[in-house]
């Protein structure tokens, strides 16, 4: 009887194995795969936990929309990119995505256009300059879903107690962070750098779009090369040699230094928007202020704009194309319901990608009305451009390869050579 | 009778198929479609295109951290896995004495084990962290060091705390299987060896080495694979940085895949990973049971 259970067992195990992976769908049914990126404890909350009205995301849009469910995974921006890569190469890619980069997958042909599914009126109501950022030969690829306007943070305190004005020029700004180390032995930190792995793209826009540069020309080609950049790349990392910086850029996250800058460690750093909530978390009590990014003598700085995207990839398996489409058209304006909407933008203190949101936002916190106009003089990275993933990881190694006494010119050189061909 | 020795000779197999079709499913057919993939085409965003011979080879080859990445892999293995071997050796010698407290010490050995190597090296990077590091406000509140101390001024010295948090996440496995080699030799071997006028060095030479090589060849053998695959503790510490000084071969291909999104020569990568770990490991063991067989 024994051995009869462990075949038995044996046998179940070597059927299961055959057999996981097939899921069966009612046939007047559209499922559609969602996958969203996380972006902060909230997030897994309001799409799939209690955090919309004791309610979620996905339960309240099957509700309102019989016949569509969604399969929605909230994923980490860690995972997200293995996450779908995987899926792409397996022949399964999600419906709907959530992430920031679209051009690789928009010129691979893996993408749906933005017109096959987006109401028209929806699509009228994003602001039209986050919607060329997601234009290829003049088509849309995706569309925003939210964004985030960088600027320089500065401690009153700490600037008023050298008796310094914030900066606004490179000069300038050599000059205050003497002051700082002078007035404070070097106990604090004048001035915040971040060339990781996952933010020196951030600090070469900083930089070069300061200095007259950055990654493209007015053409739009890329000219990571250009004497501009050189000179604006140079600068900085003379910063971090001339000791005005955090010691190790090239380790220290962003969160490092909000944490540095909570802790009145840190007297200037150029952050995202949320950082005062960032800052309130943390149980910090800082005087902040915010200023332009200082730029070079005669030259304009530029805030930076950071702007994800929502995208659908075809599915040449799907019966019923239209059906589809049409699926997925409702996800969007159900997404962008200033109901829905306003609540998930204002969550994780993120600014809107549409007009109808703009109202309930700055109703709720006038400090949106301001950013807002921030984020309408912004830059944004040139992520259209297939050659996005390499430049932004390859401005970063040429960064961090400065930093250790590499040969600037040259790497953007290579990178240059590399990307533009 | 022939029904039963018939169904003897087909019984083992019919146990070993559920964990060979796993071993089959899970191991064996990625290895194949990692070796198919590193000679195809793959675009950036994943999708995989036709056989282009060795070219995502050549490209690998080519990349300019390539040198970078495999010496510090080889210095990452052999110090971890010789270091960690050599550590846990005596570590197990002094935990197979008896003195009072010996279960406690060895289940406190237990805990740099049992850990997620994620939170060891985060522990770790908080440890050594300069502005608010553990290990600066004990120094500086003993008054042993006057001013916090940049424990990672440098690419180098990151490296080298990278390779101690492999050592102290590894040095238990050692301790546990050197250990159970001890405990398996006959005290009477020690006894017959003092009365031929065998010091300490004699014994551990004659007697407590040669006994425990089973035990040590399983660790060190085990320890190279693990090592040399080892992801968390390199992408949690430093991701590679500054410019992949600190990268070895495992978050160097992840790096080349997903961020860099050159998926082809990070296949090409992984594949010569694979091979020269089957080298080395097959190698060692090949050494290891010729001397065995020699003796």
């Amino acid at each position: 009887m024994k051995k009869f259970l462990a075949l038995l067992l044996a046998l179940v195990m070597v059927v299961s194995l055959g057999s996981f992976g097939t899921v069966a769908y009612a046939d007047d049914e559209i499922t559609l795969d969602v996958i969203i990126c996380q972006y902060g404890p909230n997030t897994n909350e309001w799409f799939l936990g209690k955090g919309m009205d004791g309610s979620n995301f996905v339960e309240k849009f099957e509700a309102a929309n019989p016949g569509i469910k969604l399969n929605l995974d909230v994923v980490s921006w860690n995972d997200v990119y293995t996450e779908v890569d995987t899926r792409i190469a397996n022949n399964n890619a999600p419906d709907i995505l959530n992430i920031d980069v679209f051009a690789n997958y928009a010129n691979e042909g893996l993408l749906l256009p933005v017109k096959d599914y987006c109401p028209d009126d929806l699509f009228a109501d994003f602001f039209p300059s986050f919607i060329d950022q997601s234009i290829i030969d003049d088509t849309c690829w995706a569309v925003p879903d939210l964004a985030s306007a960088r600027a320089l943070f500065y401690n009153v305190d700490i600037l008023n107690e050298v008796g310094v004005e914030v900066p606004t020029t490179w000069a300038e700004l050599q000059d205050v962070s003497q002051a700082i180390i002078d007035y404070y032995d070097g106990e604090i930190y004048p001035w915040g750098i971040d060339m990781t792995t996952d933010e020196g793209q951030a600090a070469f826009a900083y930089y070069t779009w300061g200095n007259g540069g950055g990654f493209v020309d007015a053409n739009g080609d890329w000219a990571v090369n250009s004497p501009e950049n050189v000179e604006a790349i140079n600068f900085a990392i003379s910063l971090v040699n001339d000791g005005y910086t955090n010691p190790n850029p090239a380790t220290q996250t962003r969160y490092d230094l909000q944490d540095m800058f909570a802790a009145g460690k840190l007297a200037m750093v150029i952050a995202p928007n949320q950082l005062p909530t960032y800052v309130a978390d943390k149980g910090g009590e800082i005087n902040m202020a915010t200023a332009g990014i200082p730029a070079n003598e005669g030259k304009t700085g530029s805030s930076v704009g950071v702007m994800d995207r929502v995208m659908a990839f075809k599915d040449e398996s799907a019966p019923d194309q239209e059906a589809r489409n049409e699926a997925i058209g409702k996800f969007l304006e159900f997404f962008y319901r200033p109901e829905n909407y306003v609540g998930w933008v204002s969550m994780e203190g993120f600014l809107p990608a549409v007009n109808s949101a703009v109202e309930a936002l700055v109703e709720a916190d006038p400090s949106f009305g301001a950013w807002l106009d921030v984020l309408g003089s912004c830059q944004f990275y040139p992520a259209a451009k297939a050659e996005w993933a390499q430049v932004r990881q390859g401005v970063t190694t040429v960064e961090q390869e400065a930093l250790i006494g590499g040969d600037i010119q040259a790497g953007l050189d290579a990178l240059q050579a590399e990307v533009a061909g | 009778m022939n029904t039963r020795l018939n169904r003897n000779k087909w019984e083992p197999y019919l146990w070993l198929l559920p964990s060979m079709l796993l071993i089959a499913v899970f191991v064996v057919f990625p290895i194949l479609i990692v070796f198919k993939l590193s000679f195809s085409y793959i675009s950036q965003g994943g999708v995989i295109g036709g056989f282009i011979g060795f070219q995502n080879y050549v490209d690998a080859v080519k990349l300019p951290a390539f040198k970078t990445v495999m010496l510090n892999t080889m210095w990452w293995v052999i110090s971890v896995v010789g270091l960690s071997t050599l550590l846990g050796f005596i570590i197990a010698m002094v935990l197979n004495q008896k003195f009072r407290g010996r279960k406690i010490a060895r289940s406190i050995l237990v805990f740099p084990w049992a850990t997620s190597l994620v939170i060891q090296a985060s522990v770790w990077n908080y440890i050594i962290k300069y502005e608010y590091g553990n290990l600066n406000n004990v120094l500086l509140n003993l008054g042993i060091i006057q001013q916090a101390i940049n424990w990672r001024s440098s690419y180098q010295i990151e490296f080298i705390w990278e390779c101690a948090v492999g050592i102290f996440v590894t040095v238990p496995f050692v301790t546990f299987c050197v250990l159970s080699g001890l405990q398996s030799i006959d005290g009477s071997l020690y006894e017959a060896a003092t009365m031929d006028g065998a010091g300490f060095w004699g014994k551990l030479r004659h007697v407590t080495l040669p006994m425990v090589r089973p035990s040590l060849t399983v660790s060190t053998v085990l320890n190279i694979i693990y090592v040399f695959n080892s992801f968390p503790i390199v992408y949690t510490m430093t991701k590679g940085a500054p410019a992949h000084k600190t990268d070895t071969m495992i978050t160097y291909l992840y790096m080349l895949s997903f961020y860099e999104r050159k998926k082809g020569p990070a296949t090409a990568l992984s594949v010569i990973g694979f091979l020269i770990l089957c080298v080395c490991a097959g190698v060692y063991m090949i050494g290891v049971m010729r001397k065995e067989d020699e003796q």
